[in-house]
This record gives structure tokens, C-alpha cells and sequence, in this order.
């Protein structure tokens, strides 16, 4: 026989019992919903690439493929790759298909054998730069200048940003489109790894992300940096006071690879979506947030001259990079 | 005339009857301790020991190897959390002197400020002082002048003291009406003294151990920090302990960081239990008080009220000297509290950056946006893991108290104050390691961790409210014909029941803004609010950050209303009269 | 000659003090001569300690003003700092400095007038010999029993060789011998120092016999204040004569000093003995051990009487009464 005073401790241990239970069931669903399979045409995608384009994707494929259900988890290139990392070494990747930032991890994911080789005609539309054996680029990534409004004469090329003052820039270690920098001008042999020193000799801040060199451009706290043109675009359309310049003799471009995983439950599904990615109605709608996409018969309003660097050296050399890098600016 | 032998009042009489009854007694009267036990195991003891054995497997060699690696990482959380103690105790004892001791016009607002900022979570206020004192911050856009170091150390040791100070405030305040009773520095004015000599000679002396709890709980507070190094530290490259294991986890595909993670955890784990043992034992030497360094301004609840009130007696004139003071405590409340939650909404409000402050570079799309349905997922797993882990904590206090039945602090107390003390990250790491196989990317694994984390912050206000009920109360229930357990359910557990639900009140409100576990445990769909925010911040995507941030804040300090305003916790602790 | 008159030691001239909005003292007059002691008498609530704390200077007034030797310390515009009013304290619950020992003490006042160190050690170590604790001087208040640790407040009251003691229910907490002791030696010191002394209490036989007058409050006001004879035998009304002494009241005529004809007259205990005119009956006996108290029943009303010696006479025995003084009411 209870008092009614203890009601209190009764509702307390009911409600936690009863949302113990709640969330045990919901985390039995999703293994379940991970494991069995059952419905058809369901994915889950782990992805790096910018939350809005990801939104716009799913809104164009829920139009062109109804029956395709995606689950997406979406985090930074380094949180992705420890996720995937820590999932592998606990019992496997619960990711039906990756779609990341730039070439390198997902070409390391390639060579451990984790991911499906690339099926289709869809994909010969692409072109081979931009290509792998299982993996395919969605869209562009241009590493491009940006200055503040009020500066004079802002530098114009690459070349003029190592004798600028107040630059600033990206950590490769952080961001893959940094990394995709560093490959390509240090690995040049008109620019190399000197072309970082004098940078370093002239002041140059490092910070983490692309976003972050655009604030810090926009805040006047910086003079010039090297950004992504997409983030540039956006700001400036918003009325930061910078001024985007689209750096001689190009911008430097990466691109952004989706593969299938292969141990996927539905790998059907997955490639259906991979396939999607790169086809007329998807790469609209990545392009439609500013992202240029891979297809040249796809509207793509902006200068689009790239240099790039060679990706099948650069799989190799990433740590040799890294290292010179963090030699010359400090960890 | 037979007598039962063994009698205390209340047990009943060994009639012979069924050996059931007698088991069922006995079951009764373990139950609790034992389904504690239980609970205690499942959520701190496996998971601490599943941490030891990982590290052991990974061999001493390694791990001591891996851990050295992060000396620098080591070291500055060591200097960092000083510095941040310093400032922490001094500005709270200074405020508290202010409040309890002076007249100094205001002195309401001050406490309520001081309860604002013991509400806003460390990350918010590192993100609020980037947004009003840094480079582009509202001040520089005011007025050009921004605060050159505060991403960096010094950022982190000011925002870690700010984000401490409120804590050692509400220590000292309390020290104050127990330790250093009005009446003491009554009797040295009424000898002689004027009212600096007084505080001088006879509170001061008086306060000491009170200062040395408020520095270790501030030490430990800020040892174990991880919003505040994650804002204010890794964008600028400078590591503490905390963000190291984070960045270890979160960031690293490489085993090494993974031992070197799992080295860094139980080092902290054993650092602050060795800070908190050494307080405790300190103050133990000096006085006879069980509380220990534990006896924080929530369980000091039911102590002696303060004698006559000196204030508010239709005071028509104030010395100039109570007005100075009263005015330098509000600007540094000022500068702390309200500048900083400015500019958050400054650059919330903000179309881009780089544009001045104000109505013309005003919109309120960064609000639209950032409330996505992503966003309000992570807002619904937020609520529902507060509300679960705010009602776990309130069974596991009944069970608790009904375990100790009436008797000292006893091992509950001491092994509940341990994991306090216990930080975030380590049990983050222990509790991946021993449940992540099976319920990785789940909200449960965040809510053992949840529970694990605040269980002794929950109890501490209910221990308090235990060791305030007499004895002789047991002892008339006894008495009266109830045995033990009838006393438990009918005079103990009704008399607690605001100090339980002010446990769970507490708990709520922290569950809510806690990032240094959710950022390690968190997976698809189970992200909450604060991870949402620490996402952005790192995305550097600052108006969506600070609107969002702003949301947070608002939620919390909504669920901290209800706090504030009920229980008496307010009364208990002298803040109103 | 005549010397000259000093003026009061301390006077409150229609005092008010409120916490906040309730009134806790309300237009309080005294007035304290040299050399002499008052006891504040009245319920706890009745704001004895309040108005103790408004004259120490620990409380602001909100009305009326307060004079000490002369000069006013206390108004709603004026506040005199305690530490400058000529004045010392004796607390309640001794109010020791726990890090202190007894010799530091009652050393602090004399420190803080500037005393030479070794002197004032000399002077604490003599007061404390003078209390009889010399040998607790190096004690800290943990280690003192109740009554040690107020004579130890009570020295260091002495110290400060104050115009004026302020003792606030200084025995309240210390069982009946020491209570009785303390009394005694507070009426001795007070005496001899020929300070004036306000001595609250709640306690009547306390203010009855340490005060040479003594105030009756209840709620914030005084509502009496006579010698302790006076208090005890002329009332001023019958809430105080319950205050001032166990009382009963009866109804009608009698013959006996005071009476004026019909009327309702106050009894005290020792004013009535057993075997008189007037018939009664005994509805309880109690033997307190200096003295029994019968209480009986009378057509005028219930009487309680003292007498001393063991009880003579069982509950529900006739017997007769004879009242010999009574106080009109």
C-alpha cells in the first residue's frame, strides 16, 4: 500500500523507466532499420559537404525518385573521417555511401578496399580528372582570392599573394579544400614550398576553415585570403564589404566524390543516388547553391578557369605535405 | 514475563511467523542499496573499468608513451585552470563581500546577475565575448577597440574564470551566513572595530577554508572545461586536455590518438579526484564539518539564517563610498554578463560580416535558418534527454536516501561526491568504450552518460536536506509505531521532497546545455542542441552560431525559472529575506 | 555644591525601526541614567534585540533618534558607525571568534583603541582572572563550555570599558546554576564599573533581579516601565502582569490591602495563604522544592498560592484562603 507522498519517487522511476524503454526501442529501430534492409530503396549517406546543398539535393531527388528514402548525417571532413574510422573499428560501417569534400579521403577509403567499384554509363559524362575507380565528382570546389572592400589593389594571382600583406588562410590539416591547395602549389614548380615560406616571412595568419578566412576578410581584421568562391559569393550577395577575385592563371579546383560503400545493405539504392548525384536534375540543384557543377551541359554562370593538381600523385604524399606545411607555419 | 531480546523500538517481535514475511523484510530493506548499487555499477563502475582495462591493453609503454606526447596539451589546461581559479574566487568573494556585508545600493540585481551568469553555459559566454570583445566584435565595430588575446590562453583563462566565478560567489555567500555568522563581525564593531577592520581580522580568517573550497570546486570546474577551450582554443591552435581528447576522438582516424585519448581521460580523472581529495581533506583538519569542500551553495541548505537583516530600513541617504562600490560590482556584472549576451545578439541579427552594427544590417534570417528541422531534432533530443535524465536523477536520490537509511554521510556521500568531480570527457570516453558497440549513435548511450555525470549534482542538495533532519524526527516516527522503512516512505522522503525536486530541477537545466559528452556520443539524429551549436561555431558560420546560441540560452534560463523561483533554494542560501 | 547632573547615559526618543516594510520597533521612549541597568522585558518578537542592535548602531532607524552621553548617534539621517558609539555588547549565543583564543579575544577592543600589545595582553589576562577563567587563556570557544565562553564575552565587554553595556539575553543559554551565577556577577560588574546597562531578557525573574528598572515591550512597544517591585506589584495591565510573575485574577470583594469595593483584582502567589475566610478547594498541588503551589477555587475566581515547606494538603481537599493584597486591574 503506497502513501500518496511517495507518488513523487513512483512517477519519477515510471517515467524514467518509460523513457529508458522509449529510447531503447528507437535505438533497436534504427539498428534494425540499419540491418534488415526491409524497406525498399532506404540509404543512409555520411556526408561533409555543406548543409544547404545537401537540402537541396534531397528536395530535387524526392521529385525525380520518390521511392528513395535518405538518412544523412552530416560533419566536418576530420569528424567524418574519426566517425568512419571508429564505426570500422567497432563493427563496420553503417553508411550505405560517402560523399565528402575533397579526393583524398575518400581515396583512402579506396585503397582499404571499403567501397564498391563505380557501375554505369552515368558516370562517362564526367570527366576522367575528375573520376575514380569508385569514385565519382559531383562538383567543383574553387580556391579562390578575396579581399576586403577597401583594400587597394588587391593581389590578382597567386603569385602577387606572397608579396601581400594582412593574408590569410586556411588550415589544410582541417579543411580538405586547404589540403587541395597545398597539393597543388607545393607540389608546382612555380610556387613549391618556398612559395609558403615568403607567405610566412610576409605575416600570414593561418585560421581553420574557408568560412572562417571570409569572416575574418569581411571583419577587417584581415586584408586578403584564400577561400572557397561558393562562400564568397554568397557573403558578398549578402552585402559583407569584400570583393571576390578570381586568381590568374585559375582558380584552384578539387572536387567532391561520392562512392558506394561496399558492404552496403542496398548497394542498388546507393549507386541509384550516386548516379543521381551527377545527373541533369542533381547537379542543377548543386549548382543552384553555388557550387559549380561537374557536367558542362549544366548551367554555370561564373568563370570557371581552373588549374589543378595532379590527385594521383598527391594520394601518396599527404603526410610528407602536411608536414612541410605545419614545418613552416607551426601546429 | 518473556522478553524479545533483541528489541530496538520498532522491529517486530519474533513471532515465529513466515519465514517469507521475515524474507521480505529483508529484501525490503536491501532493495534500495542494492538496486543503487546496481544502477551505480552500470553507470560509472563499468564504464570506469572498462576504461582501465582498454588502457592496460594497450600497455603501460604505450599509454604513458601517448600521454607524454600530450604534455603541452597537459600543461596548459594546468596554468589555464590557476589563472581562471584566481580570477574566479577573487571576483566571486569580492561580490559576495558586496551583497552580504555592505549596503551598496543594488545589491538584488547583483545576486540575480550572478544566478544569470551561473545559468549561461561556458560555451555561450566564450562565443558571447567573441562576439562583443574580439576582433570584429560589437565593441570593435563601435568603437574600434577589440580585445587582441581572447582567442587564445587568455581568452580561455578570463572566460573559464567568468565562467567559475559565479559558483565560488554563491561558496563564498554561503561560508558567510555559516562559517562567518553576521554576529561575529557584529561583536568585533561593538569592540572596537570599524567595518574594513572587521572583515579584515575576523572574516577573512575565518573565510579561509570557505576560499579554499571555492578555488578547488573553481580548479576542478575549470580542469574539466570543454565549451570554453573548444571556442576560444582550437581556432587558435591551442590545446587543453579536454579539446584534446575531443580532437583525438572526433578528428583522428589514427589508433595513436586513440591511446592517447584514453591515457589523457584517466589523467584528468585522477587529477581532479586527488584536487578534490586534498580540499577536502584540508578543510577536514580545520573544523568538524562533514561537507567537506562539498559543502556548496546548494547543500547548504538549511543552515542557520542570518540574524537581523541590515537592510532595506528606509535608508533615505548612502555613503559614497557603498555607492562606488555598488557601481564598480555592476560594471564588472556589466562587462561579464550583459555585454558579452550584446553581442551575441549583435552578430546574430547581422546580415554579414564585416557590416557595421546595427537596424540597417539587421535581418532575421540567421533566426529562420538556423531553426531547421535538423535544429529542432537536436532542440527535441535536448528536451527529451534533460527531462529523462532530470527524473532518473530523482529516483536515483529517493533510492539513495532510502538506502541510507537515516544514518551518517556515510560511503554513498563520499563514492556520489567522487563523481562529481568526475569529468565530462573521461566519462565520455569510459562510457563509449563500454557501450558504444552496442548503443553507438543512440540517445540512451548519452543518457547513461547524462546520468552517470549528474547524479551527485542532483543528491547534493537532498544529502544536505537529509543530514538537516534531526534525529529525534526518526526517532518519534519509531516511536509512533513505524519501522524503518515506513519512516523512510512517510517522514523522511515527504521532507526532502523540494530538495528532490530541486535536484531534478537542477539537472534538467544542465542536461540541456551539456556539450563536452553529447560532442563525443552523439551520432545521426541523436545531436543535441549544444552540439548543434559547437558544429557551427566550428563551421565558422558566425551569425548562425550566435542566433542559435542565443536560442540556447534562452531555453536554459526558461527552465531555470521555475528554480529560481521555488523551493526556498533561494531563502535557504540567504538570497532573500 | 551640588555636583552636576550628568544627562542620560542613553536616551530613544520615539525610535522606529522596520525591516523593510513591517514595523519592528515602534516609537520606543527610554531613557538609561548613568550607572544604571534596565532590563528590556518581553516575549521573543516583541522586539527586545532589535531595538539592542538600532542603539549598537547594527540597524538603521526609520524614525526618532538616539543619544548617547549627549550626542546623537542614531537617526534616519544620521548612523554612527558602532565601532565609534561608546558601547559594548554581550551576545546571546556569545558570539566568540572561533580562530581566536580567550586572551586574543578580550584583547581585540583594547587593540583596537590602540592599547600597547603587552598591556593589553596584561589587562585581558587579568579580566580573565577576574572572571575566574585566567587558566582558559589560551582556549579557543570549541574547547569552552557555555558558561565559560560568556564570561569570556562578558570580559571582553568589560575591556572596552564602555559608557554603556548593551546585553542581549545573555543567559539564555546556560543551564539554571549558571544562569543564576552569571546574574549575579553581571549585577556585581555592572555595579562596580557604575556603567550604564540594557539588559533584554525574556526571562522575569532574570530582569526582576539584575535591573534597577525595568521596560515591558510587546510588539515594538514599551508599555511599562517601573522598578522591579513596581513592575512586579502595580501592573500595568493584565498582559503584564502575566509577564512579570505568575498571576491570578478573581472577581468580586475582599478584604484586603488594595481592594477598593467590587471589582477584578490581581492575586500574586505570595500575596494569598492558606487557612482563611474564604472557603476553597485544592484543584492541583505542586512541590517545587523551596515551595508548594496550591491552586484553588474559590467563588471569586481560581488562586494560586505559595507556600513553603512540602505540600500539606492533597488535590481535592477542602481548605480555606485568606487574601491579604490584591492590585486593581
Amino acid at each position: 500500500m503506497t502513501a500518496p507522498r511517495s507518488r513523487l519517487f513512483i512517477i519519477a522511476a515510471a517515467s524514467t523507466a518509460v523513457s529508458l524503454a522509449a529510447l531503447t526501442a528507437s535505438a533497436g529501430a534504427q539498428e534494425a532499420a540499419g540491418e534488415a534492409g526491409t524497406v525498399e530503396g532506404a540509404i543512409t549517406v555520411y556526408t561533409s559537404v555543406t548543409q544547404d546543398t545537401v537540402d537541396a539535393v534531397l528536395v530535387a531527388l524526392a521529385e525525380t525518385v520518390p521511392d528513395l528514402e535518405v538518412e544523412v548525417f552530416r560533419a566536418p571532413t576530420g569528424e567524418l573521417d574519426a566517425r568512419i574510422a571508429t564505426e570500422l573499428r567497432t563493427g563496420g560501417l553503417d553508411a550505405d555511401l560517402l560523399w565528402l569534400t575533397d579526393p583524398l579521403s575518400i581515396q583512402r577509403y579506396e585503397a582499404q578496399g571499403l567501397l564498391a567499384p563505380l557501375e554505369g554509363e552515368a558516370f562517362e559524362i564526367v570527366p576522367e580528372a575528375y573520376r575514380g575507380d569508385t569514385f565519382v565528382g559531383t562538383r567543383l570546389l574553387n580556391l579562390v582570392l578575396v579581399s576586403g572592400a577597401d583594400v587597394e589593389d588587391p593581389p590578382a594571382s597567386w603569385i602577387e599573394l606572397a608579396e601581400a600583406e594582412g593574408v590569410v588562410m586556411p588550415d589544410p590539416g582541417f579543411a580538405g579544400s586547404a589540403f587541395a591547395a597545398l597539393g597543388y602549389l607545393a607540389t608546382s614548380d612555380d610556387y613549391g614550398f618556398d612559395f609558403y615560406r615568403a607567405l610566412k616571412d610576409n605575416g600570414t595568419v593561418v585560421v581553420q576553415s574557408p568560412v572562417d578566412v571570409v569572416n575574418g576578410v569581411a571583419e577587417g581584421v584581415y586584408k586578403t585570403g584564400i577561400t572557397l568562391d561558393k562562400i564568397a559569393r554568397a557573403n558578398v550577395a549578402n552585402g559583407a564589404p569584400i570583393e571576390l577575385t578570381w586568381p590568374e592563371p585559375g582558380a584552384i579546383a578539387l572536387f567532391s566524390p561520392a562512392a558506394v560503400v561496399a558492404d552496403s545493405d542496398d548497394p542498388g539504392a546507393a549507386q541509384e543516388f550516386q548516379a543521381f548525384l551527377v545527373s541533369p536534375e542533381g547537379q542543377a540543384a548543386i549548382a543552384s547553391t553555388g557550387w559549380q557543377p561537374v557536367r558542362d551541359d549544366v548551367e554555370w554562370p561564373y568563370e570557371d578557369t581552373v588549374v589543378s593538381a595532379d590527385w594521383d600523385e598527391l594520394y601518396g604524399s599527404q603526410a610528407e605535405l602536411l608536414e612541410g606545411f605545419y614545418a613552416i607555419f607551426g601546429d | 514475563m518473556t522478553d524479545t531480546s533483541t528489541t530496538s523500538l520498532g522491529s517486530e517481535p519474533a513471532t515465529g511467523g513466515s519465514a517469507a514475511r521475515g524474507a521480505r523484510r529483508l529484501a525490503r530493506r536491501w532493495a534500495p542499496a542494492a538496486a543503487l548499487s546496481v544502477a551505480a555499477g552500470l553507470l560509472v563502475g563499468l564504464p570506469l573499468a572498462v576504461l582501465l582495462r582498454t588502457a592496460l591493453e594497450e600497455g603501460l609503454g604505450p599509454l604513458l608513451e601517448a600521454t607524454a606526447s600530450a604534455g603541452p596539451a597537459i600543461w596548459a589546461t594546468i596554468w589555464t585552470s590557476l589563472g581562471a581559479t584566481a580570477l574566479a574566487v577573487g571576483v566571486g568573494a569580492l561580490i559576495a563581500l558586496l551583497t552580504e556585508r555592505t549596503d551598496a545600493p543594488g545589491r538584488r540585481g547583483l545576486r540575480l546577475a550572478m544566478l544569470v551568469a551561473l545559468i549561461v553555459p561556458g560555451y555561450v559566454a566564450a562565443l558571447g565575448w567573441l562576439n562583443a570583445y574580439g576582433p570584429g566584435g560589437l565593441l570593435d565595430d563601435l568603437f574600434g577597440v577589440a580585445a587582441p588575446a581572447l582567442v587564445g590562453p587568455l581568452g580561455i583563462v578570463v572566460v573559464m574564470g567568468v565562467e567559475a566565478a559565479p559558483i565560488a560567489y554563491l561558496i563564498v555567500v554561503a561560508g558567510l551566513h555559516s562559517r562567518a555568522e553576521p554576529d561575529l563581525e557584529r561583536a568585533a564593531r561593538a569592540s572596537g572595530a570599524s567595518a574594513i577592520d572587521a572583515i579584515r581580522s575576523i572574516t577573512m580568517p575565518l573565510l579561509r577554508p570557505v576560499f579554499a573550497g571555492a578555488a578547488a570546486i573553481a580548479f576542478v570546474l575549470s580542469v574539466t572545461s570543454f565549451g570554453v577551450p573548444a571556442v576560444l582554443g582550437i581556432p587558435a591552435g591551442f590545446t587543453t586536455m579536454t579539446t584534446r581528447i575531443y580532437r583525438d576522438l572526433a578528428f583522428s582516424s589514427d589508433p595513436a590518438s586513440f591511446v592517447r585519448a584514453v591515457g589523457l581521460a584517466i589523467v584528468l580523472a585522477v587529477g581532479a579526484a586527488v584536487i578534490i581529495a586534498l580540499a577536502d581533506w584540508l578543510l577536514e583538519r580545520r573544523r568538524a564539518d562533514r561537507s567537506g569542500v562539498f559543502a556548496g551553495p546548494i547543500g547548504h541548505m538549511g543552515q542557520s539564517a542570518p540574524g537581523p537583516q541590515e537592510e532595506g530600513a528606509g535608508r533615505r541617504r548612502v555613503r559614497p563610498r557603498a555607492l562606488a562600490a555598488g557601481a564598480v560590482a555592476w560594471l564588472v556584472v556589466g562587462t561579464i554578463v550583459i555585454v558579452p549576451l550584446l553581442g551575441l545578439l549583435s552578430t546574430a541579427l547581422n546580415r554579414a560580416p564585416g557590416l557595421p552594427p546595427g537596424p540597417s544590417s539587421w535581418t532575421l534570417d540567421n533566426f529562420r535558418e538556423v531553426l531547421d528541422p535538423r535544429t529542432l531534432e537536436a532542440l527535441g533530443n535536448s528536451v527529451v534527454l534533460a527531462a529523462a535524465a532530470a527524473a532518473g536523477v530523482i529516483a536515483l536520490a529517493a533510492l539513495a536516501v532510502m538506502a541510507r537509511r537515516g544514518r551518517g554521510v556515510g560511503l554513498t556521500g563520499s563514492l556520489l561526491g567522487l563523481t562529481f568531480a568526475l569529468p565530462g570527457s573521461t566519462l565520455a570516453v569510459a562510457v563509449l568504450l563500454a557501450y558504444g558497440a552496442s548503443l553507438r549513435n543512440t540517445l540512451l548511450i548519452i543518457l547513461i552518460a547524462y546520468l552517470a555525470k549528474f547524479w551527485a549534482l542532483g543528491y547534493r542538495p537532498v544529502a544536505a536536506g537529509l543530514d538537516a533532519i534531526p534525529a529525534d524526527a526518526y526517532r518519534a516516527a519509531r516511536v509512533s509505531g513505524a519501522g524503518a522503512w515506513t519512516t523512510m516512505r512517510t517522514v523522511v522522503l515527504p521532507a526532502l521532497r523540494p530538495m528532490i525536486v530541486a535536484g531534478g530541477l537542477i539537472v534538467f537545466m544542465f542536461g540541456l546545455h551539456e556539450v563536452t559528452m553529447s560532442s563525443l556520443l552523439y551520432g545521426p539524429g541523436s545531436a543535441t542542441l549544444a552540439v548543434v551549436v559547437l558544429n557551427l561555431q566550428q563551421l565558422g558560420e558566425v551569425g548562425l552560431t550566435a542566433a542559435l546560441a542565443l536560442v540556447l540560452a534562452g531555453i536554459v534560463t526558461l527552465a531555470a525559472l521555475p528554480l529560481l523561483g521555488r523551493t526556498g533554494v533561494l531563502e535557504r542560501v540567504g538570497w532573500r529575506r | 555644591m551640588t555636583p552636576p547632573r550628568r544627562g542620560p547615559a542613553v536616551e530613544a526618543r520615539a525610535v522606529m525601526v522596520s525591516y523593510g516594510e513591517t514595523p519592528a520597533v515602534r516609537g520606543v521612549d527610554l531613557v538609561v541614567a548613568p550607572g544604571e541597568t534596565v532590563a528590556l522585558l518581553g516575549p521573543s518578537g516583541s522586539g527586545k534585540t532589535t531595538l539592542l542592535y538600532a542603539i549598537a548602531g547594527f540597524l538603521p532607524l526609520s524614525g526618532g533618534e538616539i543619544v548617547i552621553e549627549g550626542s546623537v548617534v542614531s537617526s534616519p539621517t544620521v548612523s554612527l558607525p558602532p565601532e565609534r558609539r561608546p558601547l559594548a555588547m554581550v551576545f546571546q549565543h556569545y558570539g566568540l571568534w572561533p580562530h581566536m583564543a580567550a586572551a586574543e579575544t578580550v584583547a581585540y577592543p583594547m587593540h583596537r583603541a590602540g592599547v600597547d600589545k603587552k598591556e593589553a595582553a596584561r589587562l585581558a589576562s587579568d579580566l580573565l582572572e577576574q572572571m575566574r577563567i585566567g587558566h582558559l587563556a589560551g582556549r579557543r570557544p570549541a574547547e569552552l563550555s557555555g558558561g565559560e565562553q560568556q564570561r569570556v564575552g562578558l570580559a571582553r565587554a568589560l575591556a572596552r570599558r564602555p559608557a554603556v553595556y548593551l546585553l542581549d539575553e545573555p543567559t539564555a543559554h546556560l543551564d539554571t546554576v549558571l544562569k543564576a551565577d552569571l546574574q549575579s556577577e553581571l549585577a556585581h560588574r555592572m555595579r562596580a564599573d557604575g556603567a550604564a546597562a540594557i539588559h533584554a531578557t525574556h526571562d522575569v525573574e532574570e530582569a526582576l533581579a539584575v535591573a534597577d528598572r525595568v521596560a515591558l515591550m510587546r510588539d515594538g512597544e514599551v508599555v511599562q516601565v517601573d522598578r522591579p517591585d513596581d513592575v512586579y506589584a502595580r501592573p500595568v495591565d493584565e498582559w503584564a502582569a502575566h509577564l512579570t510573575g505568575p498571576a491570578s485574577f478573581i472577581e468580586g470583594e475582599v478584604a484586603a490591602v488594595g481592594a477598593d469595593g467590587a471589582g477584578r483584582y490581581l492575586v500574586r502567589p505570595d500575596w494569598a495563604r492558606l487557612d482563611g475566610p474564604l472557603p476553597a478547594r485544592v484543584s492541583d498541588v505542586r512541590f517545587r522544592g523551596t515551595h508548594t503551589d496550591y491552586r484553588l477555587e474559590t467563588d471569586l475566581g481560581s488562586v494560586l498560592v505559595r507556600e513553603p515547606g512540602p505540600a500539606r494538603l492533597d488535590e481535592g481537599a477542602g481548605t480555606s484562603l485568606a487574601i491579604e493584597r490584591v492590585w486593581r486591574m
